[in-house]
């Protein structure tokens, strides 16, 4: 296998591994959950859906 | 305006900052981790926009809103670079280079197509909608790729004490980011649990600044040993 197909093959292969780890955490509220942690500042509410 | 709390991590959030970049300076090593230290620096600047939009226009506003995830995506992608880059560092010996920067592009590509096809159904503001979900999902991959590159540490047998504690540092931090994303999926009544985030921002700069102050870049230690015990 070449190195650009493994290098394919093992980025989906993560992509796969985290949404699908994002989805188990998110149980049954996947809709509406928002939580960042990128700096110390406070947090707000995310734009409403429509 | 926020609360006690709140105003309590972002000054504690902003000193551990300032206190990382002080350090790398002073011990020199502000080029060798250069993408860590833009992800602080990016950090710092968006810090002080954000407080700007908060105290021109209060926590509860559009304007406020905007500014927070929009940079809130730019520093997770500043995140995943710095992350790339401890790829680079324990992975520059082997000649990967190349493939290493592949993957994490098609990775990035792949994330952002995928939270695309999320929030494509949206079509009212599916510019912030889309800011904030490939920021989430970044997070996760992140939490993988984290994983992974422990494994190869350990796989590796590196020994630089830094670049083994920056790892274990990002570990934790994404490892705690998604229990508090489930915490927040079980808990979410409880306003405390939207604080995590932040705390563990706090804990990010925390940790590498003892890491950068405690070690030199000569510093060594064997990661086996924090993994099996000797009997």
């Amino acid at each position: 296998m070449s190195g650009k197909l493994t290098a394919l093959v093992l980025a989906l292969g993560i992509l796969v591994c985290s949404m699908g780890l994002k989805t188990a955490l998110s149980s049954n509220h996947s809709s509406g959950t928002v939580l960042t942690a990128n700096g110390p500042d406070p947090m707000p509410l995310p734009p409403p859906k429509r | 305006m926020p609360g006690p709390l709140a105003s309590f991590i972002l000054y504690f959030g902003t000193a551990f900052e300032l206190a990382f970049l002080v350090c790398s300076i002073r011990r020199r090593s502000f080029f060798r981790y250069f993408f860590l230290n833009l992800y602080i620096l990016l950090v710092l600047a968006s810090s002080f926009g954000r407080h700007f939009f908060l105290s021109r226009y209060g926590l509860g506003s559009d304007e406020y809103r905007y500014a927070y995830f929009y940079t809130d995506a730019l520093l997770t992608l500043a995140l995943y670079m710095a992350l790339i880059s401890l790829y680079s560092n324990v992975f520059g010996e082997l000649q990967f280079g190349k493939y290493v920067r592949l993957t994490a592009v098609l990775l990035l590509l792949g994330t952002a197509l995928f939270s695309y096809g999320v929030v494509a159904q949206s079509t009212e503001r599916l510019s912030t909608t889309f800011a904030y979900e490939l920021s989430q999902n970044l997070y996760f991959v992140g939490l993988v790729l984290t994983y992974l590159l422990w494994g190869a540490v350990v796989k590796l047998r590196e020994s630089r004490t830094r670049l083994v504690q920056f790892v274990l540092a990002l570990g934790i931090y994404f490892s705690a980011y998604a229990a508090s994303y489930a915490l927040v999926n079980l808990a979410s009544k409880y306003s405390i649990v939207n604080s995590l985030g932040p705390v563990f921002s706090c804990l990010l700069p925390l940790s590498w600044t003892y890491t950068m102050w405690r070690h030199s870049e000569d510093a060594r230690l064997v990661p086996a040993r924090l993994v099996a015990v000797p009997r």
